[in-house]
């Protein structure tokens, strides 16, 4: 009831507030009168009587200062006056004004744009029962330093077996599929799952049901199929639950529709989900390593415990069927799908922070140097009954003012920012699209109240303190005491050293971006046309072959084809397919422990890609189908095992086939093809010709086509030549070798971009901090400068006084700067992709760069001061 | 005389206890606390001004702008119910204090 009674009260001051000023007003005033009149009649003159009441009042304004701030509700009161008197100061001076909301909108609409990204890639919950408790489970070697790995079949059923820290463990394994029904034939991104991956990840179907654990064991031919899929090839129909579709040419029921925002490793896109169904023979393959194992964390057991119980089970488990045992690491579901772009985010992330710390700095600087021209106006204030808290709270709510519209202005901002900052999402996530969230909303609240703080704080205090020293009677001539400028100085020093830190990290990150430009791929890239034809319709070896030349002679019958080939994966595209191997020196042993990249490819690969020999030969009509095949390894192959002679006519037998398996003679050694990818490592490759790889299952199902035209023209008559032979032959992945190469870049050129878009970014606004530093000293400083004149100091004196205040700002700057840059290099060593970064060349760059940009920053305001008429200088006082 | 200062507290009380008796103006009350302190307090109006409108916001006084008798405007304060009850309250915890003070002085 009293709550209510003030808070309507409280309104009514507020709503009503005119009438309440006069109210008060009025009231003081009939105070005033009354007491006078009182006076008279004890025969004082009415003049006197007048000024004694006056004086009783203690001085109208602040009694009614004191009423003001003694009801309740009167900080609201206050803080609604001092944003008005904000918002005024606003309006009196635009061009100051939109100087600072414009550099605050930068500095937040850049953090707003990159905190979304953030928010989407590392904190955004993932689409799963309680992700938290979800981890991966990797196979590892136990050599020093081994990499993580997938995992085989009988390992997944052995942990889920065995172990004791999980609830359940589900497999995925890698399952594209051709698509055959009706329209065109189209090749789908699938995996086949255990019937446990629905209960362990804990996702429910949009339609339909997921199979069962039976429908896996027992092989049943079902499939949950993803939201584009169903929209894109059903239209959405709420009838394709039920329905048989061919997948690889054999019927599939289809029973169910996952919902639009599920998604799982290894990447987003995969369109079909059907039972992995492991034959017993693949339950025993310890040496199929292609799964990808995820479990369900028991209650109360870490994430820590799980890796170090799953890391003995497995030494003990794998030790009767692999040599040395493996072990194995867990990781979380997060870790794995964002990779190395957490890096990237938090790099970046910093890098924003770093900008919005110098936009902080610069308006705080030029907030202190208008203070100064308002200290009369706050020393009238502190006058008129302002205490000190009353004066700060005041200099702040107007610094919350401008922090607030730089919000608003930031945030249109970062609206364009997030469309181009979507790619720097992983494709592994199922996030597309950046959103402002309640998140991203806070985040910029918060970091627009952080800002107002920073930058507001140090004004308010000097303008309060100096309002209550001076009061009025320094009749507002600026005089600034030398603390102010030192204060100023500093702030000019942080700025520059944070402008130089990113300078030289955007250096590092374009020297190494450049780097990865100028990178041998091994082959020609321009005029490369890539696509792949699943080979799952022709089910023996010499059916493949058969086909695979009869696909390779219509294509190169196609007018501006100049010479096509075939390879078991396209270049550049690959990671892994590897397979052990024996060299013809060693004994069995060492076949468990050696792993080459595997492919296989046609006759005229090499010369359609444009690959370099560096001894031998490639492959040639001699080679024909045999129990003595030919081989082809790359260089770090050679090196490896032939460090310094030819390993021509060295021999090399494949896998574990034993007895049975050819020993391929090698024939010829090329020149590095980066057939992993542009920034991935290089490891020992072997290449066999397809028309004499009938001992494994790889077959040069890609295909790279040298065009004398553009090859995106090609497309549609290589796909025609293709159905020509057979109708039902989907095509798939169809890309350039250029387009892959670009997408493969667009990490390293996104971060390159942004860090050095933040970077140029805070290298102005450096250099607009130090001009304001120094322009604003000489115009305080003026008719100092006019003494010293006219005492005999000559314009050539004046300017290099002032210019080398701005350049020893600079070098001071620079150091810090280079300090902070040489101790953030850590944290962006993944980011350099295996480069050594050459910091000497970048920070030389820097430094040229901003003691350039520091002097033209100097210059103008030093030459301003050199040019002062003393006569003029002095007459100004 | 050398005026006293206004214990901490007290204030409130004795404008409640001048506006039981009949309603007033501002200047009324300094004028009131003047006389019948016989000359010990004298009020600063920028502490009797706070106090009567953060009363009248908490509901205790509710005003009015009446003539005065020399026929100028005022503004008068009068006890609302709750105000009644405040007095009522507060008197009976200031005569329980000075009862113990006096009591602790004289026994000592």
């Amino acid at each position: 009831m009293k709550l209510l009674h003030r808070l309507v009260s409280v309104m009514g001051w507020i709503t009503r507030r005119d009438v309440a000023e006069k109210d008060l007003n009025d009231e003081l005033q009939a105070f005033i009168d009354m007491a006078a009149a009182d006076e008279v009649r004890s025969g004082t003159t009415e003049a006197e009587a007048r000024r004694r009441a006056a004086l009783r009042l203690g001085g109208l304004e602040q009694a009614k200062e004191h009423v003001r701030s003694g009801r309740h509700g009167a900080w609201l009161d206050i803080v609604g006056r001092d944003l008005r008197y904000g918002l005024r100061q606003i309006r009196r001076d635009p061009a100051f004004s939109a100087i600072v909301i414009a550099t605050l909108a930068l500095g937040i609409g850049v953090n707003t744009a990159m905190f979304s990204a953030v928010d989407a890639v590392l904190i955004k919950s993932l689409p799963y029962a309680d992700p938290d408790r979800l981890v991966m489970i990797w196979n590892q070697s136990t050599r020093e330093g081994a990499p993580k790995f997938f995992t085989s079949p009988p390992e997944w059923k052995e942990w889920r077996r065995l172990n004791t820290v999980f609830t359940d463990i589900a497999a995925t394994q890698p399952g594209d599929v051709s698509l055959s029904n009706d329209g065109e034939p189209e090749t789908l991104p699938g995996r086949k799952v255990t019937g446990n991956l629905w209960s362990v990840l804990g996702v429910r179907p949009l339609l339909g049901r997921v199979f069962t654990e039976e429908e896996d064991v027992t092989g049943t031919r079902v499939v949950v199929i993803s939201h584009g899929l169903w929209q894109r090839r059903f239209g959405a129909s709420p009838t394709v639950v039920g329905r048989t579709i061919l997948l690889n040419d054999k019927p599939y029921e289809v029973v169910g529709v996952m919902p639009r925002e599920f998604y799982f490793l290894p990447t987003r896109d995969i369109d079909v989900w059907m039972p992995a169904s492991f034959s017993p023979d693949l339950l025993k393959s310890w040496g199929w390593t292609d799964v990808v194992s995820v479990g369900r964390l028991k209650p109360g057991v870490t994430a820590r415990q799980a890796g170090d119980a799953m890391a003995a089970l497995n030494l003990r488990v794998s030790a009767e069927h692999v040599k040395p045992p493996r072990s194995a690491v867990v990781s979380s579901v997060r870790e794995d799908l964002v990779g190395k772009t957490s890096t990237s985010l938090i790099v970046l992330l910093g890098a924003a922070g770093a900008v919005l710390l110098i936009a902080c700095v610069n308006v705080a600087n030029l907030l202190l140097s208008r203070g100064e021209s308002r200290r009369r106006e706050v020393a009238m204030r502190a006058a008129l009954g302002a205490s000190r808290g009353r004066l700060i709270a005041q200099f702040l709510i107007e610094s919350l003012t401008l922090s607030g519209l730089g919000a608003i202005a930031g945030v249109a901002l970062a609206w364009p920012a997030m469309q181009f900052l979507e790619r720097l999402v992983p494709e592994t996530m199922g996030v597309r699209q950046l959103a402002f969230d309640w998140r991203v909303l806070t985040f910029s609240v918060v970091i627009a109240l952080t800002a107002g703080v920073i930058f507001g704080l140090a004004p308010a205090v000097r303008g309060a303190v100096f309002a209550l020293q001076e009061r009025l009677h320094d009749g507002g001539r600026g005089h600034a005491g030398g603390r102010s400028h030192v204060f100023q100085h500093a702030l000019i020093v942080i700025e520059t050293a944070l402008a130089v830190a990113l300078l030289t990290t955007g250096g590092v990150l374009l020297q190494t971006f450049q780097q990865l430009r100028q990178l041998d791929l091994g082959l020609r890239g321009d005029h490369l046309l890539t696509f792949v034809t699943p080979l799952f319709r022709y089910r023996t070896f010499d059916e493949r072959v058969a086909f695979v030349n009869a696909e390779l002679e219509r294509i190169r019958a196609i007018p501006g084809v100049v010479q096509a080939g075939g390879i078991s994966q396209i270049p550049l595209t690959v990671k892994d397919q590897s397979t052990f191997y024996l060299l013809s020196a060693q004994d069995g042993s060492e076949a468990r422990e050696q792993v080459a990249l595997s492919r296989v490819v046609t006759r005229d690969y090499f010369s359609t890609i444009g690959a370099s020999l560096r001894e031998g030969r490639f492959f040639d009509v001699s080679d024909v189908r045999s129990d003595a095949p030919s081989a082809v390894v790359n260089e770090t192959f050679a090196s490896k095992h032939f460090p310094g002679r030819s390993p021509v006519g060295e021999r090399v037998k494949f896998g574990r086939l034993g007895a049975q398996g050819y020993w391929y003679s090698i024939v010829g050694v090329v020149n590095e093809i980066r057939e992993r990818g542009v920034a991935e490592d290089l490891r020992p490759a072997i290449y066999r010709l397809h028309e004499q790889a009938d001992q494994t299952n790889d077959h040069p199902s890609g295909f790279v086509v040298r065009t004398a035209v553009p090859p995106a023209s090609m497309i549609t008559a290589v796909r025609e030549a293709i159905w020509s032979l057979d109708k039902h032959q989907p095509v798939a992945r169809v890309q350039t070798i250029e387009d892959i190469v670009i997408r493969q870049l667009s990490v390293p050129t996104q971060n390159t971009v942004l860090l050095g878009a933040f970077a140029l970014l805070a290298l102005t606004l450096a250099a607009l901090g130090l001009y304001g530093v120094l322009s604003y000293a000489v115009a305080q400083r003026t008719s100092e400068i006019g003494v010293r004149m006219a005492l005999g100091a000559s314009g050539r004196e004046i300017l290099l006084s002032f210019g080398a205040r701005g350049l020893a700002l600079t070098l001071g700057g620079l150091l810090i700067g280079v300090a902070l840059a040489l101790s953030a290099a850590r944290l962006i060593t993944t980011l350099l992709y295996g480069f050594e970064p050459n910091y000497t060349g970048v920070l030389a760059a820097v430094s040229g760069v901003l003691i350039a940009v520091a002097m033209l920053a100097s210059f103008v305001p030093a030459r301003r001061a050199s040019r002062v008429d003393p006569m003029i200088a002095l007459r100004q006082e | 005389m050398e005026k006293l200062d206004i214990p901490q507290g007290t204030l409130d009380l004795m404008i409640l206890t001048i506006l039981s008796r009949a309603p007033m103006h501002g200047y009324g009350i300094t004028e009131r606390l003047t006389v019948l302190s016989q000359d010990h307090f004298r009020v600063n109006p920028g502490s009797l001004f706070p106090s009567l409108y953060r009363l009248e916001q908490d509901g205790k006084l509710k005003a009015e702008w009446r003539a005065t008798e020399n026929n100028r405007r005022a503004k008068y304060y009068r006890l609302t119910a709750s105000g009644k009850r405040q007095l009522e309250q507060h008197l009976e915890r200031w005569n329980r204090v000075s009862f113990a003070v006096t009591s602790v002085l004289e026994g000592a």
